[in-house]
Protein backbone atom coordinates (compact mmCIF):
# COMPACT_ATOMS: atom_id res chain seq x y z
CA UNK A 1 0.00 0.00 0.00
CA UNK A 2 2.74 2.41 1.00
CA UNK A 3 4.71 1.37 -2.06
CA UNK A 4 1.76 1.97 -4.31
CA UNK A 5 1.12 5.42 -2.91
CA UNK A 6 4.81 6.35 -3.32
CA UNK A 7 4.63 5.15 -6.91
CA UNK A 8 1.41 7.05 -7.37
CA UNK A 9 2.87 10.27 -5.98
CA UNK A 10 5.98 9.86 -8.13
CA UNK A 11 3.82 9.39 -11.20
CA UNK A 12 1.69 12.36 -10.24
CA UNK A 13 4.81 14.37 -9.71
CA UNK A 14 6.08 13.54 -13.18
CA UNK A 15 2.79 14.53 -14.76
CA UNK A 16 2.70 17.65 -12.64
CA UNK A 17 6.25 18.56 -13.79
CA UNK A 18 5.32 18.06 -17.43
CA UNK A 19 2.28 20.29 -17.18
CA UNK A 20 3.98 22.93 -15.04
CA UNK A 21 7.05 22.98 -17.28
CA UNK A 22 4.97 23.60 -20.37
CA UNK A 23 2.92 26.28 -18.59
CA UNK A 24 6.07 28.07 -17.39
CA UNK A 25 7.80 28.19 -20.77
CA UNK A 26 4.60 28.98 -22.67
CA UNK A 27 4.62 32.81 -22.36
CA UNK A 28 8.26 33.15 -23.44
CA UNK A 29 7.92 30.57 -26.19
CA UNK A 30 4.73 32.07 -27.62
CA UNK A 31 6.28 35.57 -27.62
CA UNK A 32 9.47 34.31 -29.29
CA UNK A 33 7.35 32.53 -31.88
CA UNK A 34 5.21 35.57 -32.72
CA UNK A 35 7.94 38.20 -32.66
CA UNK A 36 11.03 36.27 -33.80
CA UNK A 37 10.22 32.99 -35.54
CA UNK A 38 7.19 34.16 -37.54
CA UNK A 39 8.99 37.32 -38.74
CA UNK A 40 12.02 35.18 -39.66
CA UNK A 41 9.93 32.74 -41.70
CA UNK A 42 8.09 35.68 -43.24
CA UNK A 43 11.43 37.31 -44.13
CA UNK A 44 12.72 34.16 -45.80
CA UNK A 45 9.40 33.74 -47.63
CA UNK A 46 9.21 37.35 -48.84
CA UNK A 47 12.81 37.33 -50.01
CA UNK A 48 11.72 34.88 -52.74
CA UNK A 49 8.80 36.97 -54.05
CA UNK A 50 8.19 40.21 -55.89
CA UNK A 51 5.53 42.55 -54.55
CA UNK A 52 4.92 44.67 -57.63
CA UNK A 53 1.49 46.03 -56.74
CA UNK A 54 0.95 45.70 -53.02
CA UNK A 55 1.61 42.98 -50.48
CA UNK A 56 -1.30 40.80 -51.64
CA UNK A 57 -0.01 40.28 -55.17
CA UNK A 58 3.11 38.24 -54.76
CA UNK A 59 4.93 36.82 -57.76
CA UNK A 60 7.48 34.10 -57.21
CA UNK A 61 10.90 35.50 -57.91
CA UNK A 62 13.27 32.63 -57.24
CA UNK A 63 16.69 34.01 -56.36
CA UNK A 64 16.06 37.25 -58.30
CA UNK A 65 15.96 39.38 -55.13
CA UNK A 66 19.27 37.91 -54.00
CA UNK A 67 20.81 38.43 -57.43
CA UNK A 68 19.73 42.07 -57.26
CA UNK A 69 21.28 42.37 -53.79
CA UNK A 70 24.61 41.17 -55.18
CA UNK A 71 24.30 43.58 -58.12
CA UNK A 72 23.67 46.48 -55.74
CA UNK A 73 27.10 48.08 -55.50
CA UNK A 74 26.10 50.46 -52.71
CA UNK A 75 25.03 47.57 -50.53
CA UNK A 76 28.14 45.52 -51.26
CA UNK A 77 30.31 48.53 -50.50
CA UNK A 78 28.49 49.07 -47.20
CA UNK A 79 29.13 45.42 -46.35
CA UNK A 80 32.83 45.83 -47.15
CA UNK A 81 32.99 49.05 -45.08
CA UNK A 82 31.44 47.45 -42.06
CA UNK A 83 33.78 44.44 -42.33
CA UNK A 84 36.81 46.75 -42.29
CA UNK A 85 35.46 48.73 -39.34
CA UNK A 86 34.58 45.51 -37.50
CA UNK A 87 38.12 44.22 -38.04
CA UNK A 88 39.60 47.37 -36.48
CA UNK A 89 37.09 47.40 -33.61
CA UNK A 90 37.67 43.74 -32.78
CA UNK A 91 41.47 44.03 -32.98
CA UNK A 92 41.75 47.26 -30.99
CA UNK A 93 39.10 46.43 -28.43
CA UNK A 94 40.15 42.82 -27.76
CA UNK A 95 43.88 43.58 -27.54
CA UNK A 96 43.33 46.80 -25.57
CA UNK A 97 40.86 45.22 -23.15
CA UNK A 98 43.02 42.16 -22.56
CA UNK A 99 46.03 44.41 -21.93
CA UNK A 100 44.10 46.67 -19.56
CA UNK A 101 42.53 43.71 -17.73
CA UNK A 102 46.08 42.47 -17.02
CA UNK A 103 46.83 45.87 -15.51
CA UNK A 104 43.67 45.85 -13.39
CA UNK A 105 44.49 42.41 -11.97
CA UNK A 106 47.68 43.91 -10.55
CA UNK A 107 45.83 46.77 -8.82
CA UNK A 108 44.60 45.35 -5.57
CA UNK A 109 43.70 48.61 -3.81
CA UNK A 110 40.74 50.97 -3.68
CA UNK A 111 41.89 52.76 -6.84
CA UNK A 112 41.73 49.46 -8.74
CA UNK A 113 38.18 48.88 -7.49
CA UNK A 114 37.27 52.42 -8.56
CA UNK A 115 38.64 51.94 -12.07
CA UNK A 116 36.93 48.56 -12.44
CA UNK A 117 33.64 50.14 -11.46
CA UNK A 118 33.80 53.30 -13.54
CA UNK A 119 34.88 51.71 -16.84
CA UNK A 120 31.52 49.92 -16.98
CA UNK A 121 29.50 53.16 -17.02
CA UNK A 122 29.69 54.04 -20.78
CA UNK A 123 28.33 50.57 -21.60
CA UNK A 124 24.94 51.72 -20.29
CA UNK A 125 24.79 54.73 -22.64
CA UNK A 126 22.84 54.59 -25.88
CA UNK A 127 24.62 54.99 -29.21
CA UNK A 128 22.49 58.04 -29.97
CA UNK A 129 23.62 59.92 -26.85
CA UNK A 130 27.25 58.86 -27.23
CA UNK A 131 27.23 60.09 -30.83
CA UNK A 132 25.73 63.43 -29.69
CA UNK A 133 28.57 63.83 -27.18
CA UNK A 134 31.30 62.87 -29.66
CA UNK A 135 29.87 65.09 -32.39
CA UNK A 136 30.60 68.01 -30.05
CA UNK A 137 34.25 66.96 -30.24
CA UNK A 138 34.47 66.20 -33.97
CA UNK A 139 32.28 68.93 -35.50
CA UNK A 140 34.20 70.71 -38.28
CA UNK A 141 33.31 74.33 -37.55
CA UNK A 142 34.18 74.90 -33.94
CA UNK A 143 34.02 71.42 -32.44
CA UNK A 144 36.25 70.89 -29.40
CA UNK A 145 39.06 69.15 -31.29
CA UNK A 146 39.21 71.75 -34.06
CA UNK A 147 38.81 74.52 -31.47
CA UNK A 148 41.90 73.31 -29.64
CA UNK A 149 43.78 72.78 -32.94
CA UNK A 150 42.82 76.33 -33.90
CA UNK A 151 44.29 77.68 -30.65
CA UNK A 152 47.52 75.89 -31.56
CA UNK A 153 47.35 77.31 -35.11
CA UNK A 154 47.11 73.80 -36.54
CA UNK A 155 44.93 72.84 -39.51
CA UNK A 156 41.43 71.68 -38.60
CA UNK A 157 40.48 68.03 -39.12
CA UNK A 158 37.44 67.22 -41.24
CA UNK A 159 36.06 64.04 -39.73
CA UNK A 160 33.66 63.57 -42.61
CA UNK A 161 36.13 64.65 -45.26
CA UNK A 162 38.56 61.75 -45.31
CA UNK A 163 37.99 58.02 -44.97
CA UNK A 164 40.63 57.70 -42.26
CA UNK A 165 39.17 60.37 -39.97
CA UNK A 166 35.62 59.18 -40.64
CA UNK A 167 36.67 55.71 -39.47
CA UNK A 168 38.24 57.29 -36.39
CA UNK A 169 35.00 59.21 -35.70
CA UNK A 170 33.07 55.91 -35.69
CA UNK A 171 35.54 53.47 -34.17
CA UNK A 172 36.64 55.61 -31.21
CA UNK A 173 33.12 56.19 -29.79
CA UNK A 174 32.24 52.53 -30.41
CA UNK A 175 35.22 51.34 -28.38
CA UNK A 176 34.57 54.09 -25.82
CA UNK A 177 31.17 52.51 -25.15
CA UNK A 178 32.13 48.84 -25.05
CA UNK A 179 35.81 48.74 -24.08
CA UNK A 180 35.21 48.82 -20.33
CA UNK A 181 32.74 45.96 -20.50
CA UNK A 182 35.12 43.72 -22.49
CA UNK A 183 37.89 44.62 -20.04
CA UNK A 184 35.69 43.40 -17.17
CA UNK A 185 34.99 40.13 -19.02
CA UNK A 186 38.73 39.49 -19.41
CA UNK A 187 39.29 40.62 -15.81
CA UNK A 188 36.81 38.05 -14.51
CA UNK A 189 38.57 35.43 -16.62
CA UNK A 190 41.98 36.37 -15.26
CA UNK A 191 40.94 36.20 -11.60
CA UNK A 192 39.41 32.76 -12.23
CA UNK A 193 42.79 31.25 -13.17
CA UNK A 194 43.94 29.34 -10.06
CA UNK A 195 46.94 30.92 -8.34
CA UNK A 196 48.59 27.50 -8.04
CA UNK A 197 49.02 27.37 -11.83
CA UNK A 198 50.89 30.68 -11.80
CA UNK A 199 53.07 29.39 -8.98
CA UNK A 200 53.80 26.16 -10.87
CA UNK A 201 54.87 28.22 -13.89
CA UNK A 202 57.08 30.38 -11.65
CA UNK A 203 58.71 27.27 -10.11
CA UNK A 204 59.50 26.04 -13.63
CA UNK A 205 61.19 29.40 -14.25
CA UNK A 206 58.74 30.54 -16.92
CA UNK A 207 59.08 34.13 -18.10
CA UNK A 208 56.20 36.63 -18.20
CA UNK A 209 55.66 35.95 -21.92
CA UNK A 210 55.73 32.19 -21.44
CA UNK A 211 53.16 32.50 -18.69
CA UNK A 212 50.99 34.65 -20.95
CA UNK A 213 51.21 32.34 -23.98
CA UNK A 214 51.08 28.94 -22.30
CA UNK A 215 48.83 29.65 -19.30
CA UNK A 216 46.81 32.86 -19.60
CA UNK A 217 45.76 32.82 -23.27
CA UNK A 218 44.68 29.14 -23.33
CA UNK A 219 42.77 29.58 -20.04
CA UNK A 220 40.92 32.57 -21.46
CA UNK A 221 40.06 30.90 -24.79
CA UNK A 222 36.32 30.92 -24.17
CA UNK A 223 36.43 34.53 -23.00
CA UNK A 224 38.10 35.49 -26.28
CA UNK A 225 35.54 33.54 -28.32
CA UNK A 226 32.61 35.13 -26.45
CA UNK A 227 34.06 38.63 -26.77
CA UNK A 228 34.93 38.30 -30.46
CA UNK A 229 31.56 36.75 -31.38
CA UNK A 230 29.66 39.46 -29.48
CA UNK A 231 31.76 42.22 -31.01
CA UNK A 232 31.48 40.85 -34.55
CA UNK A 233 27.71 40.40 -34.26
CA UNK A 234 27.24 43.87 -32.79
CA UNK A 235 29.68 45.74 -35.03
CA UNK A 236 28.36 44.25 -38.28
CA UNK A 237 24.92 45.62 -37.35
CA UNK A 238 26.08 49.00 -36.08
CA UNK A 239 24.27 52.04 -37.33
CA UNK A 240 23.39 54.54 -34.56
CA UNK A 241 26.92 55.89 -34.12
CA UNK A 242 27.72 55.86 -37.88
CA UNK A 243 24.35 57.52 -38.62
CA UNK A 244 25.02 60.49 -36.34
CA UNK A 245 28.81 60.74 -36.62
CA UNK A 246 29.28 60.59 -40.41
CA UNK A 247 26.01 59.38 -41.99
CA UNK A 248 28.00 57.48 -44.59
CA UNK A 249 30.33 60.31 -45.53
CA UNK A 250 32.71 60.68 -47.25
CA UNK A 251 31.22 59.23 -50.46
CA UNK A 252 29.49 56.36 -48.62
CA UNK A 253 32.84 55.12 -47.31
CA UNK A 254 31.36 54.73 -43.82
CA UNK A 255 27.89 53.58 -44.90
CA UNK A 256 26.96 50.45 -42.95
CA UNK A 257 24.54 47.81 -44.28
CA UNK A 258 21.88 48.46 -41.63
CA UNK A 259 22.07 52.21 -42.17
CA UNK A 260 21.89 51.64 -45.93
CA UNK A 261 18.79 49.45 -45.61
CA UNK A 262 17.07 51.97 -43.32
CA UNK A 263 17.82 54.76 -45.80
CA UNK A 264 16.64 52.58 -48.68
CA UNK A 265 13.38 51.83 -46.85
CA UNK A 266 12.80 55.50 -46.04
CA UNK A 267 13.59 56.65 -49.58
CA UNK A 268 11.60 53.83 -51.19
CA UNK A 269 14.19 53.47 -53.95
CA UNK A 270 14.82 49.77 -53.29
CA UNK A 271 11.96 47.22 -53.36
CA UNK A 272 10.93 45.95 -49.92
CA UNK A 273 11.60 42.31 -50.86
CA UNK A 274 15.13 43.18 -51.97
CA UNK A 275 15.76 44.93 -48.63
CA UNK A 276 14.58 41.79 -46.87
CA UNK A 277 16.83 39.60 -49.04
CA UNK A 278 19.72 41.90 -48.16
CA UNK A 279 18.92 41.58 -44.45
CA UNK A 280 19.07 37.80 -44.80
CA UNK A 281 22.44 38.15 -46.52
CA UNK A 282 23.57 40.12 -43.43
CA UNK A 283 22.42 37.25 -41.20
CA UNK A 284 24.36 34.75 -43.31
CA UNK A 285 27.50 36.94 -43.24
CA UNK A 286 27.33 37.28 -39.44
CA UNK A 287 26.75 33.54 -39.06
CA UNK A 288 29.63 32.70 -41.40
CA UNK A 289 32.11 35.00 -39.65
CA UNK A 290 31.13 33.63 -36.24
CA UNK A 291 31.48 30.08 -37.56
CA UNK A 292 35.01 30.92 -38.72
CA UNK A 293 35.83 32.32 -35.26
CA UNK A 294 34.61 29.09 -33.63
CA UNK A 295 36.53 26.89 -36.09
CA UNK A 296 39.80 28.81 -35.73
CA UNK A 297 39.74 28.66 -31.94
CA UNK A 298 38.83 24.97 -31.90
CA UNK A 299 41.60 24.04 -34.31
CA UNK A 300 44.12 25.83 -32.11
CA UNK A 301 42.98 23.77 -29.17
CA UNK A 302 43.48 20.50 -31.07
CA UNK A 303 47.03 21.52 -31.96
CA UNK A 304 47.77 22.10 -28.32
CA UNK B 1 74.93 41.70 0.51
CA UNK B 2 74.90 41.14 -3.21
CA UNK B 3 71.59 39.38 -3.03
CA UNK B 4 70.19 42.30 -1.05
CA UNK B 5 71.39 44.67 -3.74
CA UNK B 6 69.84 42.59 -6.51
CA UNK B 7 66.56 42.42 -4.68
CA UNK B 8 66.56 46.17 -4.19
CA UNK B 9 67.20 46.70 -7.89
CA UNK B 10 64.28 44.41 -8.77
CA UNK B 11 62.06 46.33 -6.36
CA UNK B 12 63.07 49.53 -8.12
CA UNK B 13 62.01 48.03 -11.46
CA UNK B 14 58.77 46.85 -9.94
CA UNK B 15 58.06 50.34 -8.64
CA UNK B 16 58.65 51.72 -12.12
CA UNK B 17 56.24 49.15 -13.59
CA UNK B 18 53.66 49.93 -10.91
CA UNK B 19 53.89 53.63 -11.70
CA UNK B 20 53.50 52.85 -15.40
CA UNK B 21 50.40 50.76 -14.68
CA UNK B 22 48.84 53.60 -12.71
CA UNK B 23 49.69 56.10 -15.45
CA UNK B 24 47.92 53.87 -18.01
CA UNK B 25 44.90 53.49 -15.71
CA UNK B 26 44.69 57.27 -15.25
CA UNK B 27 44.92 57.76 -19.04
CA UNK B 28 42.03 55.31 -19.52
CA UNK B 29 39.95 57.15 -16.93
CA UNK B 30 40.71 60.48 -18.62
CA UNK B 31 39.64 59.02 -21.96
CA UNK B 32 36.29 58.13 -20.44
CA UNK B 33 35.96 61.45 -18.64
CA UNK B 34 37.08 63.96 -21.31
CA UNK B 35 34.14 63.61 -23.76
CA UNK B 36 31.71 63.71 -20.82
CA UNK B 37 33.48 66.73 -19.36
CA UNK B 38 33.28 68.75 -22.59
CA UNK B 39 29.68 67.71 -23.07
CA UNK B 40 28.68 68.72 -19.55
CA UNK B 41 30.50 72.06 -19.80
CA UNK B 42 29.09 72.89 -23.23
CA UNK B 43 25.49 72.43 -22.07
CA UNK B 44 25.93 75.77 -20.30
CA UNK B 45 27.25 77.62 -23.35
CA UNK B 46 24.70 79.76 -25.14
CA UNK B 47 23.83 79.25 -28.78
CA UNK B 48 26.47 81.66 -30.12
CA UNK B 49 29.27 80.25 -28.05
CA UNK B 50 29.00 76.60 -29.02
CA UNK B 51 30.59 75.69 -32.37
CA UNK B 52 32.42 78.99 -32.88
CA UNK B 53 35.93 79.31 -34.16
CA UNK B 54 36.79 81.34 -31.05
CA UNK B 55 36.99 78.27 -28.83
CA UNK B 56 36.96 78.43 -25.03
CA UNK B 57 36.87 75.38 -22.77
CA UNK B 58 34.56 77.01 -20.23
CA UNK B 59 31.50 79.10 -21.15
CA UNK B 60 32.20 82.83 -21.24
CA UNK B 61 28.69 83.36 -19.91
CA UNK B 62 27.11 80.47 -17.98
CA UNK B 63 23.62 80.14 -19.35
CA UNK B 64 20.73 77.79 -18.66
CA UNK B 65 18.95 78.68 -21.92
CA UNK B 66 19.55 75.18 -23.27
CA UNK B 67 17.55 73.66 -20.43
CA UNK B 68 14.70 76.17 -20.62
CA UNK B 69 14.51 75.46 -24.35
CA UNK B 70 13.65 71.85 -23.55
CA UNK B 71 10.50 73.01 -21.75
CA UNK B 72 9.13 74.56 -24.95
CA UNK B 73 9.85 71.75 -27.43
CA UNK B 74 6.14 70.91 -27.76
CA UNK B 75 5.50 74.39 -29.17
CA UNK B 76 8.22 74.10 -31.84
CA UNK B 77 8.32 72.04 -35.04
CA UNK B 78 9.44 69.11 -32.86
CA UNK B 79 5.99 69.03 -31.28
CA UNK B 80 6.92 66.66 -28.47
CA UNK B 81 7.01 67.45 -24.78
CA UNK B 82 10.54 66.48 -23.72
CA UNK B 83 9.74 65.62 -20.11
CA UNK B 84 6.56 63.74 -21.02
CA UNK B 85 8.60 61.69 -23.50
CA UNK B 86 11.26 61.09 -20.83
CA UNK B 87 8.55 59.92 -18.41
CA UNK B 88 6.82 57.75 -21.03
CA UNK B 89 10.13 56.08 -21.90
CA UNK B 90 10.81 55.34 -18.22
CA UNK B 91 7.28 53.97 -17.83
CA UNK B 92 7.60 51.71 -20.88
CA UNK B 93 11.02 50.47 -19.74
CA UNK B 94 9.78 49.83 -16.19
CA UNK B 95 6.65 47.88 -17.23
CA UNK B 96 8.62 45.93 -19.83
CA UNK B 97 11.38 45.09 -17.36
CA UNK B 98 8.96 43.71 -14.76
CA UNK B 99 7.07 41.60 -17.32
CA UNK B 100 10.25 40.47 -19.02
CA UNK B 101 11.92 39.37 -15.77
CA UNK B 102 8.86 37.32 -14.87
CA UNK B 103 8.39 35.69 -18.28
CA UNK B 104 12.07 34.86 -18.77
CA UNK B 105 12.79 33.71 -15.23
CA UNK B 106 9.90 31.22 -15.17
CA UNK B 107 11.12 29.85 -18.51
CA UNK B 108 14.70 29.72 -17.22
CA UNK B 109 13.49 27.87 -14.13
CA UNK B 110 11.55 25.35 -16.21
CA UNK B 111 14.55 24.69 -18.46
CA UNK B 112 16.86 24.37 -15.44
CA UNK B 113 14.77 22.14 -13.18
CA UNK B 114 11.71 20.54 -14.78
CA UNK B 115 11.34 17.57 -17.12
CA UNK B 116 8.69 18.15 -19.76
CA UNK B 117 8.02 16.79 -23.24
CA UNK B 118 9.95 18.46 -26.06
CA UNK B 119 12.33 20.19 -23.66
CA UNK B 120 15.44 19.59 -25.77
CA UNK B 121 13.87 20.73 -29.03
CA UNK B 122 12.29 23.78 -27.41
CA UNK B 123 15.64 24.69 -25.83
CA UNK B 124 17.40 24.48 -29.19
CA UNK B 125 14.72 26.66 -30.81
CA UNK B 126 14.94 29.23 -28.01
CA UNK B 127 18.74 29.36 -28.21
CA UNK B 128 18.61 29.62 -32.02
CA UNK B 129 16.59 32.85 -31.75
CA UNK B 130 19.65 34.43 -30.11
CA UNK B 131 21.51 34.22 -33.41
CA UNK B 132 18.93 36.02 -35.52
CA UNK B 133 20.07 39.60 -36.14
CA UNK B 134 17.50 42.29 -35.40
CA UNK B 135 17.76 43.75 -38.91
CA UNK B 136 16.77 40.42 -40.51
CA UNK B 137 13.37 40.42 -38.83
CA UNK B 138 12.87 44.18 -38.56
CA UNK B 139 10.57 44.78 -41.53
CA UNK B 140 8.54 41.61 -41.12
CA UNK B 141 8.16 42.26 -37.38
CA UNK B 142 6.58 45.57 -38.33
CA UNK B 143 4.16 43.64 -40.59
CA UNK B 144 3.35 41.31 -37.68
CA UNK B 145 2.65 44.08 -35.15
CA UNK B 146 0.68 45.98 -37.79
CA UNK B 147 -1.45 42.90 -38.44
CA UNK B 148 -2.06 42.63 -34.70
CA UNK B 149 -3.20 46.27 -34.59
CA UNK B 150 -0.42 47.25 -32.23
CA UNK B 151 1.10 50.08 -34.28
CA UNK B 152 1.17 53.47 -32.51
CA UNK B 153 0.18 52.03 -29.15
CA UNK B 154 2.19 51.59 -25.98
CA UNK B 155 2.04 47.81 -26.55
CA UNK B 156 4.19 47.91 -29.67
CA UNK B 157 6.93 49.41 -27.53
CA UNK B 158 6.61 46.84 -24.74
CA UNK B 159 5.46 43.43 -25.97
CA UNK B 160 7.69 42.40 -28.91
CA UNK B 161 10.91 42.57 -26.88
CA UNK B 162 9.68 40.87 -23.72
CA UNK B 163 10.90 37.31 -24.32
CA UNK B 164 14.66 37.10 -24.68
CA UNK B 165 16.68 33.96 -25.28
CA UNK B 166 19.67 35.62 -23.69
CA UNK B 167 17.75 36.33 -20.47
CA UNK B 168 16.26 32.82 -20.40
CA UNK B 169 19.75 31.38 -20.81
CA UNK B 170 21.02 33.60 -18.02
CA UNK B 171 18.24 32.68 -15.59
CA UNK B 172 18.67 28.98 -16.38
CA UNK B 173 22.38 29.35 -15.67
CA UNK B 174 21.67 31.08 -12.34
CA UNK B 175 19.04 28.52 -11.28
CA UNK B 176 21.27 25.56 -12.16
CA UNK B 177 23.54 26.84 -9.39
CA UNK B 178 20.75 26.65 -6.79
CA UNK B 179 20.95 23.64 -4.41
CA UNK B 180 18.40 20.99 -5.40
CA UNK B 181 17.78 19.93 -1.78
CA UNK B 182 15.40 22.84 -1.27
CA UNK B 183 13.18 21.57 -4.10
CA UNK B 184 12.97 18.15 -2.51
CA UNK B 185 12.19 19.60 0.92
CA UNK B 186 9.46 21.77 -0.60
CA UNK B 187 8.00 18.76 -2.47
CA UNK B 188 7.80 16.81 0.77
CA UNK B 189 5.84 19.76 2.15
CA UNK B 190 3.45 19.38 -0.76
CA UNK B 191 4.59 22.14 -3.10
CA UNK B 192 4.19 21.64 -6.83
CA UNK B 193 6.74 22.92 -9.39
CA UNK B 194 5.06 26.30 -9.81
CA UNK B 195 4.84 26.85 -6.06
CA UNK B 196 8.53 25.96 -5.74
CA UNK B 197 9.37 28.74 -8.18
CA UNK B 198 7.36 31.30 -6.21
CA UNK B 199 8.44 30.13 -2.75
CA UNK B 200 12.12 29.27 -3.32
CA UNK B 201 13.51 30.42 -6.64
CA UNK B 202 11.87 33.84 -6.99
CA UNK B 203 12.70 35.05 -3.44
CA UNK B 204 16.33 33.97 -3.88
CA UNK B 205 16.97 35.46 -7.31
CA UNK B 206 17.78 39.03 -6.27
CA UNK B 207 21.18 38.98 -7.99
CA UNK B 208 20.09 37.63 -11.39
CA UNK B 209 16.96 39.80 -11.24
CA UNK B 210 19.00 42.96 -10.63
CA UNK B 211 21.56 42.14 -13.33
CA UNK B 212 19.03 41.08 -15.97
CA UNK B 213 16.64 43.82 -14.90
CA UNK B 214 19.32 46.46 -15.41
CA UNK B 215 20.20 45.11 -18.85
CA UNK B 216 16.58 44.82 -19.94
CA UNK B 217 15.69 48.26 -18.58
CA UNK B 218 18.59 49.95 -20.37
CA UNK B 219 17.88 47.98 -23.54
CA UNK B 220 14.33 49.29 -23.63
CA UNK B 221 15.28 52.76 -22.50
CA UNK B 222 18.08 53.12 -25.08
CA UNK B 223 16.25 51.61 -28.02
CA UNK B 224 15.98 53.89 -31.01
CA UNK B 225 15.12 52.09 -34.23
CA UNK B 226 12.03 50.09 -33.21
CA UNK B 227 10.20 53.01 -31.47
CA UNK B 228 11.08 55.29 -34.39
CA UNK B 229 9.55 52.94 -36.95
CA UNK B 230 6.45 51.90 -34.99
CA UNK B 231 5.27 55.24 -33.54
CA UNK B 232 4.37 57.96 -36.02
CA UNK B 233 4.26 61.71 -35.44
CA UNK B 234 0.48 61.69 -34.90
CA UNK B 235 1.06 59.74 -31.69
CA UNK B 236 3.64 62.05 -30.15
CA UNK B 237 2.66 61.02 -26.62
CA UNK B 238 4.46 57.70 -27.17
CA UNK B 239 7.64 59.23 -28.62
CA UNK B 240 10.58 57.51 -26.96
CA UNK B 241 13.47 59.57 -25.68
CA UNK B 242 16.16 58.32 -28.10
CA UNK B 243 13.90 58.98 -31.09
CA UNK B 244 13.37 62.48 -29.74
CA UNK B 245 17.08 63.12 -29.15
CA UNK B 246 17.85 61.99 -32.69
CA UNK B 247 15.26 64.47 -33.97
CA UNK B 248 16.78 67.23 -31.83
CA UNK B 249 20.18 66.30 -33.28
CA UNK B 250 18.80 66.71 -36.80
CA UNK B 251 17.27 70.08 -35.83
CA UNK B 252 20.44 71.26 -34.10
CA UNK B 253 20.91 74.19 -36.48
CA UNK B 254 17.68 75.83 -35.27
CA UNK B 255 17.66 74.60 -31.66
CA UNK B 256 21.35 75.04 -30.94
CA UNK B 257 23.63 72.15 -30.15
CA UNK B 258 23.63 73.02 -26.44
CA UNK B 259 19.98 72.03 -26.23
CA UNK B 260 20.80 68.67 -27.87
CA UNK B 261 23.52 68.11 -25.28
CA UNK B 262 21.23 69.17 -22.44
CA UNK B 263 18.62 66.64 -23.61
CA UNK B 264 21.29 63.98 -24.07
CA UNK B 265 22.71 64.43 -20.58
CA UNK B 266 19.28 64.51 -18.92
CA UNK B 267 18.57 61.24 -20.73
CA UNK B 268 21.70 59.75 -19.14
CA UNK B 269 20.32 60.15 -15.60
CA UNK B 270 18.56 56.73 -15.58
CA UNK B 271 21.78 55.10 -16.83
CA UNK B 272 23.73 56.64 -13.96
CA UNK B 273 21.08 55.56 -11.43
CA UNK B 274 21.10 52.01 -12.82
CA UNK B 275 24.89 52.06 -12.69
CA UNK B 276 24.82 53.10 -9.03
CA UNK B 277 22.38 50.31 -8.20
CA UNK B 278 24.17 47.49 -10.01
CA UNK B 279 27.83 48.33 -9.51
CA UNK B 280 28.29 45.84 -6.70
CA UNK B 281 26.62 43.16 -8.84
CA UNK B 282 28.71 43.75 -11.97
CA UNK B 283 31.49 41.28 -11.18
CA UNK B 284 29.07 38.52 -10.22
CA UNK B 285 26.98 39.31 -13.29
CA UNK B 286 29.86 38.86 -15.68
CA UNK B 287 30.91 35.57 -14.10
CA UNK B 288 27.30 34.40 -14.44
CA UNK B 289 26.80 35.33 -18.07
CA UNK B 290 27.83 31.90 -19.15
CA UNK B 291 31.54 32.06 -19.91
CA UNK B 292 33.06 28.85 -18.72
Amino acid sequence: MAKASLYQSLRNRKTEEKVSGLILIAPAFILLTIFVLVPLILSIYRSFFYYESGPNEAVFAGFQNYIRVFQDESFLRSLANVCIMTLFIVLLQVVGSFFFANILVRMKNKFGVFVRTIIYLPYLFSGIVVACIFTLLTYYNGGVINGILGKMNADPISFTGSTFWAYVAIIVPTIWVGGGYTTLIFYSGLINIPRSLYEAMAVDGASFWNTTFYLVLPSLKNYFVLTIVTLVTGSLQMFEIPMLMTNGQPLNKTMTPVLYLIHARANGNVPQSQIIAASIVIMIVIGAINAVVFCVTNRKEKKR
Amino acid sequence: MSSYGRQKKKTGGQIAITILLYVIAVIVLLNIAIPLFFGLISMFKNKNEIFTLDFHVFPQVWSTDNFSRLFYLQYTTIGVNFFASFGMTLLVAAIATLLSLFINSIAGYAFARLQFPGKKVLWIIVMATMFIPGITILLTSISVVAAMGMMNTIWVLIVPGLASAYNIFFFRQAYLGFPKDYDEAARVDGCDSIAIYFRIYLPNSATPMVIMGAGTFMGYYNSYLWPTLTIDSNHAQYTQIMTLINRLFNEASTLGYGAVLAAAFISLIPAVVVFAVIQRFIKEGISLTGVK
